[in-house]
């Protein structure tokens, strides 16, 4: 296990971490999903010590928490990154004295491969473009777990799926993996082995994305025959103007079901449904 | 945390040309009034207030978060910045030092207009920077930038409330308990030393309490 976080919790005065306990695997992609402010950016920042904790336990590659272990973890931030006046070759140099394994030949592969301007202010460039600073930044610290917090967010979506490539070439040697938060839901779809539901800062599911889509059906029904649906069957509902979507479970899916059946069911739909709708 | 030096260093070469255009200014000033002090603390002065804007720049970019992502603890992050601080201390006093004998050479000044007390001036302007540096760095590592501001005006006014307090509390009640001839001479006579054991004392606290308050930091 490269990342484990035990019964982790952290207070604010309106918001609240509750009892967190999640795993990152060797060779495994972990999606983050929530809505804003369900506590994605919190929980990253409290397993790098950003943060500090209230009570839990974070081990890091099979060791309690120490702060020489993020040598072995890159990480892009949604909100924080170096100073936007710095250039490519200023961040080389700052990154070269600050981690044993930083890669200048592979950094500036990246770079040459984004096709970014070395010797450009930060801010100077397109948002998609810092973007991808960031993730050749923390890739080329050679780190065995990449935690990426929007990675994907401003990228087009060509870049977006070389990006994912990128995602999916890192953990293929089974020692690496990533922890994944993004809205795009779409892109886990895609290269995300498990996923982490964070809801208000409690945890609604941490299961393999497999799993998600053989346990997980959405339905839409007219008003009369959600009136006579079975509603112990029903895990979430949500009320529209017109009909009601629900989620089920799919082993209650019966043959009479499928004309309830409109779209695939999507990650989207599943977060969507728990965290607006309604317990039946 | 070697890393983190440059990178504070990496700030200035923003400032290079306002540090040619202050150069040049105080430069002009002197050689107006005939007395090269000026020029000579002006650079220093501008350089040693750069250590405070690197708080600001951090604060700006929200940099603290990503550097709490490195391999680093805390301390070391405090550590790093407080040699920054005691090399730019360093630097602005060569740059000082060699204004100085570029005018002893160059311009080659009356004793009026350039003089050894002109760097005795300059160590013991980079030694108050230093200690206004030590009463800022807990505070911003306490609150942030922006509320330091709000947080040290309280405590000049504050000060200046019970200096004025103390000056009519002797004028009206004619307490001459404190001599302020004798402090003042001791001061010109012991200044740099005074200062020297001021500052050595203030950074030691200064550095404690950084720590203190940054370890309970959340960002």
């Amino acid at each position: 296990m490269n990342i484990e976080v035990n019964n982790l919790n952290k207070k604010f005065d309106e918001f609240a971490l509750k009892d967190i306990t999640i795993k990152l695997p060797k060779g495994k992609i972990v999606g983050l999903i929530g809505e804003n402010g369900a506590g994605k950016t919190t929980l990253i920042k409290c397993i790098l010590n950003v943060m500090h904790k209230d009570s839990g336990k974070v081990t890091l590659f099979g060791e309690n928490y120490k702060d020489s272990l993020k040598e072995d973890i890159g990480v892009v931030f949604d909100d924080s990154f170096m100073n936007e006046t710095f250039t490519i070759m200023d961040l080389n140099l700052i990154m070269k004295h600050t981690f044993k394994k930083w890669d200048s030949r592979l950094f500036f592969k990246y770079i040459k491969t984004f096709k970014l301007p070395k010797n450009k202010e930060i801010k100077k460039l397109s948002t998609g473009m810092k973007k991808k600073i960031e993730i050749a930044t923390c890739i080329a610290r050679h780190p065995k777990v990449l935690i990426l917090d929007e990675p994907t967010s401003g990228l087009d979506p060509v870049m977006r799926s070389e990006v994912l490539d990128m995602f999916e070439d890192f953990v293929s040697n089974k020692e690496n993996s990533i922890l994944l938060s993004t809205h795009i839901t779409s892109d886990l779809e895609h290269i995300a082995d498990d996923v982490i539901f964070i809801s208000n800062g409690e945890l609604i599911f941490d299961k393999p994305l497999k799993e998600i889509k053989e346990s997980y059906i959405i339905l839409e029904l007219e008003k009369d025959e959600f009136k006579n649906f079975n509603k112990k069957e029903i895990i979430r509902y949500k009320e529209n103007r017109l009909d009601y979507q629900i989620l089920i479970n799919k082993k209650n899916m019966k043959k009479s079901y499928d004309k309830y059946i409109k779209n695939i069911t999507t990650l989207d739909d599943i977060m969507l449904l728990y965290i607006r709708g309604k317990q039946a | 945390m070697k890393g983190l030096i440059i990178k504070d260093f990496l700030y200035l070469k923003n400032t290079w040309k306002n540090l040619i255009v202050i150069f040049i200014g105080s430069l002009l000033i002197s050689i107006a009034l005939g007395n090269y002090l000026l020029v000579i603390c002006a650079l220093p002065l501008i350089l040693l207030t750069s250590t405070i804007n690197t708080f600001q720049t951090d604060e700006f970019f929200n940099t603290d978060s990503y550097t709490l992502s490195f391999p680093l603890s805390r301390k070391q992050i405090i550590t790093a910045r407080f040699l920054y601080t005691f090399i730019m201390i360093i630097v602005a006093f060569f740059v000082g030092l060699v204004i100085y004998y570029l005018i002893h050479f160059i311009i080659r000044p009356n004793h009026n207009g350039l003089n050894t007390d002109m760097l005795k001036y300059l160590i013991m302007m980079e030694g108050t920077s230093l200690l206004v540096d030590s009463i800022f760095y807990p505070i911003i590592y306490k609150v942030g930038c922006e509320k330091s501001r709000l947080v040290l005006l309280s405590i000049v006014m504050l000060l200046l409330g019970l200096g004025s307090i103390l000056s009519v509390y002797i004028n009206v009640f004619n307490k001459d308990f404190i001599d302020f001839v004798a402090i003042v001479n001791f001061i010109q006579k012991n200044g740099v030393m005074v200062l020297g054991i001021l500052v050595t004392v203030a950074t030691i606290i200064s550095y404690i309490l950084s720590n203190i308050f940054y370890n309970k930091r959340d960002f």
